[in-house]
């Protein structure tokens, strides 16, 4: 008899799972507009999901208070993707089967690609935040698909420059972790590199991985002392990235350290600590600090007086951006139909957000992202280094 | 003590009525898999089931497959693996790369991946096979890490490293492609229907049994005539195929795969799906995927604290339901459990038919008649009278010598028992005529032909049979699937004619049923035969044992101290039931202590004491034998 | 040439944190048969234990013992806490499961180490914490050439060099040591001889998560950043090294740890980061391969 009961509680479970899915929000209702939002909330990045999901919150509530959009209140509606490509699938098709249009999704390129695909088959408009990898939207058209961050080659484009034109170095190292974003962005500085190397300006004398999520890192924190590069560009995150700068400066390396723009956060340099980050330099998109715009000033006001900080990462800014981008869009569409929003974002001319213009290439890249190198200064705090 | 008695005898009545088999259970379960079906079937068109719980089944559907797929591996066999994904990882990979490489179609990279897979998975577990279980359990993690490291690596640029593949296609049949949601939860549900049928017929053969064996004890199954080594592997290689399989199919729906997908995390899942829902269930690893899927789904919501609910429900699952959610139930289902068609519905028939068949003279090489199960050994009659042989044999444990240049012989038709002081090496022989250790020096002859080297299983085929000093059965199984062991080393339908169900497959089914069936009555444990060997009383299982050797039908049957443990009455009956085996046409070694038995038995009788033979004699004379007398008692000073 | 000792003394600090987890696993897999995997969490708990002693006792500790003091009270009292977690833990989890056989055990760990890391989550949030900068202790010195080694990682690599001796003498010099070892021999016939195996199990989980609080603590300070995923880590490689010296031996896990430290730096300083852990697993098959018990492992004779 007993396995009787196993049946039924099998048959039972099954249908309490249908009937749960039942609890699904139905329709939107009237006087709001529904934005989706798909972030990492748990998983490895668990952190970056958090921010995004405060910095996106922050920008919905200045937008509800200046009226909202077409006179709608906005409502973000969120996902978690946890980080990884199947749970990102699933977020997708979650906020899709909600009948979301427009959608922020999501950060970390391989989580996204999955999502995008799904959310461009549905004629679903989103916005990347945190995905620079370079094929997103080079290796095919997404029509339906934009991203306010930039992209990996520009930033390793720029790194080629500032290393050649503004440091003259010559023996240069490139470390990444292996992972989808370290390695695009040191493939593309090699890349950029070629040229030189070619020509015999630059040398390029270490290009390795090192294992993320480990602690201890005096291997190859020994060899880079050997080496003794010029230049020693480290293109993945911010734990890595502070464990091997204080490692190596303690170990007595003096290499310039250059980072990416994932790197400078103040979990950064509360890790690597004071001594360890003076004198190394980030590349990055004007940081929320820097930015003189009066939209970026309303949010991190808005921001801190919430939360009592900055945001942590760049990433989340431009998730708050991804919002003002559809909002804007929406706007100029004077609806919510996916082809007029998509269409819209891509000739929009006066959307302003927090990180400057929000403009769009044909291909959903975001058009003109300056890029800076900031420099940590005895103090420890970043200032602009190149170019003034 | 008596209320255990009487709890056991309750239970076994149930089976004694007859029938043996509960027929209304049957009918539910076959009108609650019916409605489970239609439920299934129907889920993508209910009311409020959106593309996101349709993804959310096709999801569940791929753990189902990567859940059966370890389950075959770690719950049939019992081997830790904590590296599946890796072989998920090898299919998804294989499926990508050769997709946008070659643009095979996804439809024929299917059973390719599948074979790749499993290809794979032989040629990396070989070398490491026989390791032990937390041995191997490391190996596997490591060849977790290793495909993922690799994968991220991209090597000769085909993996695309961290970024991963994309660009994979659809599967598409011709007339139509699989896109939609709801077109992959048919093709993943209907592609697990069938698997689930061929796996059930698997589980029911010979096959699954010997992988069932081994997960019970592995040195048994080995002496009970199992090829370990190939079974373990044969599990491997099933296992893993279907998850590179899984990985096709994922793949395919995914359009994109890249390491992530594939880490030791996701090892652990499928590890997870397989104990939660029970070892070996099928309905098990069904319920444990859906719960591994759906748990988190469902609470979402509570983002940060739904893993901390997970983790605290798999302690307290463990703690109140070790043996998971569905375990298998082999003691309920009967002989219709053992999944071979037209038996008749009172297992007794099936007895009585047995019995007047007359295959009780089966065994006798004259009258053997049913040719699958045969051995060689029967056919021809040893040489001079020899059985078995045992020339100069020597083992050493380092340094220490167990044996040393024994000389034993057995004679066919006759009772020669091998006696000795503790310690004296009785155990270590016994395990050199089986094949359990190589002697450092020295033969073995059986029947004429050197056996020494050879693994156990080979000897056992040859026609030795044996019985351990502390009973080694299978505890979890019934005691006719364990008897059932016996008739394995001289079947020969193999993996593909078990999952077909072919006519030659069953009938040999059910001539092992046949044989099993009348050495358990022999043995007069037929009323026990769906009882689970562990719940069987001492004396009981020494029976069982013997049951179990006897229908490996040998020449030679080797029994290590059967009378240990049991009261006058039941050594007195075991005394009658041997010189019955020795009237049948049977050989028999005996290691014993009960001079009684020894004495009142006993052909010949052989005296070993610190590893050498002290005497080798008719009964009557040992008694007399002075070297006998100073190693039993002592030296007179 | 000095690239070659520097590695070695770099595979060393980094052996001697493996080799201090590896040892809890190894106790209770000695006593219990039982891979905890949860070993590694309590090791994180340790981390955070510490981190959480020193933020808050940070001021007074260091003002009144220096700041050595304060790192001492981090440690003593993280190893005394997780310690006693270590006993809740068998308690709880295990207790209740050692009938049901090995496998509902094996779950019933992976779901504790879930528990834990996720609780670790829960209380002390999902982003990195930093050790207190406060309450580090600065200063290096010169081994050789230009090699320079913080303090902090000569004291850790005394100190786990000391407690790995201290312990191996225990187990292996000392008559409740042999009661262990019997245990882990043979629990029948050590309870059969008068070995309380409640006392012994109750030790390897007092003294096993100890250990890995300690290398928790010393990770902290040495490296500042903490998670709450970096049991799985240290857990899995810990554990690697837990295989390669002999399951169930002391020495041997100590070894294993040390060697298997040496091995990634080596390999990593020599010839690639990217591909460090596909060598160190390859180089563990292998060496099951030709010892399928681990180095120093013996070779096991089951009874028949």
């Amino acid at each position: 008899m007993k396995k009787t009961n196993a049946w039924l509680f099998a048959i039972v479970v099954s249908l309490a799972l249908v009937l749960s899915s039942c609890a699904q929000p139905g329709a939107a209702p009237a006087g709001t507009i529904k934005i989706g939002l798909q972030a990492p909330l748990t998983g490895d990045f668990a952190a970056e999901g958090q921010w995004a999901k405060q910095s996106v919150e922050i920008a919905a509530d200045l937008i509800n208070k200046k009226g909202g959009i077409l006179g709608k209140q906005v409502e973000i509606v969120i996902a978690d993707d946890a980080s990884n490509p199947k749970d990102s699938a699933l977020a997708a098709q979650k906020l899709i089967s909600q009948g979301l249009k427009q959608v922020i999704a999501s950060y970390g390129s391989s989580v996204t690609a999955p999502a995008a695909d799904l959310y461009d088959e549905n004629k679903v408009v989103s916005v990347a935040y945190g995905s620079t990898a370079v094929r997103l939207t080079m290796e095919k058209q997404r029509p339906y698909f934009f991203r306010t961050c930039g992209r990996d080659d520009t930033q390793s484009e720029f790194f080629v420059k500032f290393v050649t034109e503004k440091l003259n170095a010559k023996r240069i190292a490139i470390m990444h972790d292996n992972q989808d974003y370290g390695k695009g962005v040191a493939e593309d500085a090699m890349k950029f590199l070629q040229p030189y190397i070619d020509s015999g300006q630059v040398e390029v004398v270490y290009y390795d991985a090192i294992t993320p999520g480990e602690s201890d890192y005096s291997a190859v924190v020994s060899q880079i002392k050997a080496i003794n590069p010029d230049v020693w560009f480290f293109t993945a995150y911010y734990p890595e990235a502070a464990l091997l700068l204080k490692q190596a400066r303690e170990a007595g390396v003096t290499s310039v350290f250059v980072g990416n723009n994932s790197v400078p956060t103040p979990e950064f340099e509360k890790i690597a600590g004071l001594d360890a980050i003076k004198g190394s330099i980030h590349l990055n998109e004007p940081m929320p600090q820097f930015l003189n715009f009066p939209e970026s000033r309303e949010f991190l006001d808005a921001y801190k007086a919430k939360y009592n900080e900055i945001p942590g990462s760049i990433w989340s800014v431009y998730a708050a951006d991804a919002l003002n981008a559809l909002a804007a869009a929406i706007t100029k569409a004077g609806g919510t139909d996916p082809d007029k929003v998509a269409n819209a974002m891509r000739t929009m001319t006066d959307a302003k957000g927090i990180t400057g213009p929000l403009l769009f290439t044909e291909r959903g890249d975001r058009k003109d992202i300056p890029y800076y190198a900031y420099i940590y200064n005895d103090q420890g705090v970043l200032e602009l280094y190149w170019p003034k | 003590m008596s209320e255990i008695t009487r709890n056991l005898t309750q239970r076994i009545s149930k089976f004694q009525d007859g029938k043996g088999t509960p027929s209304v259970d049957k009918k539910t379960q076959l009108i609650l898999l019916a409605i489970l079906i239609a439920v299934m079937a129907a889920y993508p068109f209910l009311p409020f089931v959106n593309n996101y719980w349709i993804d959310v089944g096709f999801f569940v559907g791929i753990y189902v497959l990567l859940g059966l797929s370890l389950n075959i591996i770690l719950g049939e066999v019992g081997l830790f693996n904590l590296g599946q994904a890796a072989f998920y990882a090898i299919g998804a990979y294989t499926t990508g790369i050769l997709y946008t490489q070659l643009q095979i179609p996804i439809i024929v990279l299917l059973p390719l991946s599948a074979l790749i897979a499993g290809g794979f998975a032989f040629l990396v577990t070989s070398p490491i096979i026989h390791l032990r279980g937390d041995y191997l359990c490391i190996v596997t993690i490591g060849i977790g890490e290793i495909v993922r490291i690799t994968a991220l690596n991209n090597p000769f640029g085909l993996t695309k490293g961290a970024n991963g593949i994309t660009g994979i296609g659809n599967p598409d049949f011709g007339i139509f492609s699989i896109t939609t949601p709801t077109q992959f939860y048919y093709y993943v549900w209907i592609i697990i229907g069938l698997v689930i049928i061929g796996l059930i017929n698997l589980q029911k053969s010979r096959v699954g049994r010997a992988w069932n064996y081994i997960r019970e004890d592995e040195i048994a199954a080995e002496a009970n005539g199992i090829d370990v080594r190939h079974y373990k592997l044969l599990a491997f290689v099933i296992g893993t195929a279907l998850a590179g399989a899984a990985g096709n199919i994922y793949g395919s729906k995914m359009m994109i795969i890249s390491p992530a997908n594939f880490t030791f995390m996701e090892s652990c899942l499928i590890f997870v799906i397989v104990l939660l829902g029970g070892l070996g269930s099928i309905p098990g690893t069904l319920l444990g995927a859906a719960i591994i899927v759906i748990f988190p789904e469902i609470f979402r919501q509570f983002a940060n604290y739904r893993l901390l609910f997970f983790g605290a429900a798999l302690v307290i699952m463990m703690i109140f339901r070790p043996g998971g959610i569905l375990p298998r139930r082999r003691e309920r289902a009967g002989f219709r459990g053992l999944g071979i068609s037209k038996l008749p519905e009172d297992e007794n028939t099936l007895l009585k038919e047995v019995l007047d068949s007359g295959l009780s003279t089966a065994r006798q090489p004259e009258a053997a008649q049913e040719p699958t199960l045969k051995t060689k050994a029967h056919v021809h009659p040893p040489p001079n009278g020899l059985v078995l042989e045992t020339q100069r044999v020597t083992v050493q444990f380092g340094g220490l010598t167990a044996v040393s240049q024994f000389d034993l012989t057995i004679r066919e038709n006759q009772i020669t028992s091998l006696i000795g002081p503790n310690g004296a090496g009785k155990t270590t022989l016994f395990n050199v005529i089986t094949g359990i250790y190589r002697p450092l020096s020295g033969k073995v002859i059986f029947m004429g032909e050197e056996i020494t080297g050879l693994k156990p299983h080979q000897i056992t085929t040859k026609g030795i049979a044996r019985t351990f000093q502390n009973i080694r059965l299978f505890p979890s199984l019934t005691s006719i699937e364990n008897v059932m062991s016996g008739p394995h080393c001289h079947a020969t339908n193999g993996t593909i004619p078990s999952i077909m169900r072919s006519p030659g497959q069953q009938k040999e089914e059910r001539h092992i049923l046949e044989t099993a069936s009348f050495r358990l009555h022999q043995v007069g444990l037929w009323e026990y035969r769906n009882e689970l060997a562990r719940n069987l009383p001492y004396g009981k299982q020494k029976l069982l044992e013997i049951a179990r050797a006897l229908a490996s039908s040998p020449k030679l049957i080797v029994l290590d101290e059967p009378s240990s443990g049991l009261n006058d009455k039941e050594t007195e009956e075991l005394m009658e039931f041997l010189t019955k085996l020795i009237a049948e046409g049977l050989t028999i070694l005996l290691i014993e202590h009960d001079m009684n038995v020894v004495m009142g038995i006993s052909d010949r009788v052989s005296v070993m004491d610190m590893g050498s033979r002290i005497a080798e004699d008719l009964p009557q004379n040992i008694y007399n034998n002075p070297r006998v007398i100073e190693a039993y008692l002592g030296k007179e000073e | 040439m000095q690239m070659l000792p520097e590695q070695l003394i770099n595979g060393l600090i980094i052996g001697s944190f493996y080799a201090l987890v590896a040892m809890g696993y190894s106790m209770v897999y000695g006593v219990m048969k039982l891979i905890n995997f949860a070993h590694g969490d309590l090791f994180t708990l340790g981390s955070y234990l510490g981190y959480t002693i020193l933020v808050f006792g940070a001021g007074w500790v260091t003002a009144t013992f220096g700041i050595w003091g304060g790192v001492i009270v981090a440690v003593l009292g993280a190893m005394l806490g997780i310690g006693f977690a270590g006993l809740i833990l068998e308690r709880v989890a295990y207790q209740p499961v050692y009938r049901a056989g090995r496998l509902p055990l094996v779950v019933s760990a992976l779901g504790a180490s879930i528990f834990i890391s996720n609780g670790i989550m829960a209380v002390w949030g999902p982003r990195f914490q930093a050790f207190p900068e406060v309450s580090i202790p600065t200063g290096s010195i010169v081994l050789f050439g230009d090699f320079r080694i913080t303090t902090l990682k000569l004291v850790t690599i005394l100190v786990s060099l000391g407690l790995m001796g201290l312990i191996y003498y225990l187990v292996e010099r000392t008559l409740f040591g042999a009661a262990v070892r019997a245990s882990a021999l043979d629990r029948d016939t050590a309870t059969l001889i008068g070995i309380d195996f409640r006392k012994i199990i109750r030790f390897v989980f007092f003294v096993g998560p100890s250990l890995g609080a300690l290398a928790g603590v010393f990770v902290g300070l040495n490296y500042t950043r903490i998670i709450f995923t970096m049991g799985w880590t240290y857990g899995l490689k810990a554990f690697t090294a837990v295989i390669l010296g002999g399951i169930g031996n002391i020495p041997g896990a100590m070894l294993g740890g040390i060697m298997l430290g040496i091995m990634e730096a080596l390999f990593e300083g020599f010839v690639s980061g990217a591909w460090k852990n596909v060598f160190v697993f390859l180089i563990l098959i292998v060496i099951l391969i030709v010892r399928p018990t681990g180095l120093i492992g013996e070779k096991i004779a089951e009874k028949v």
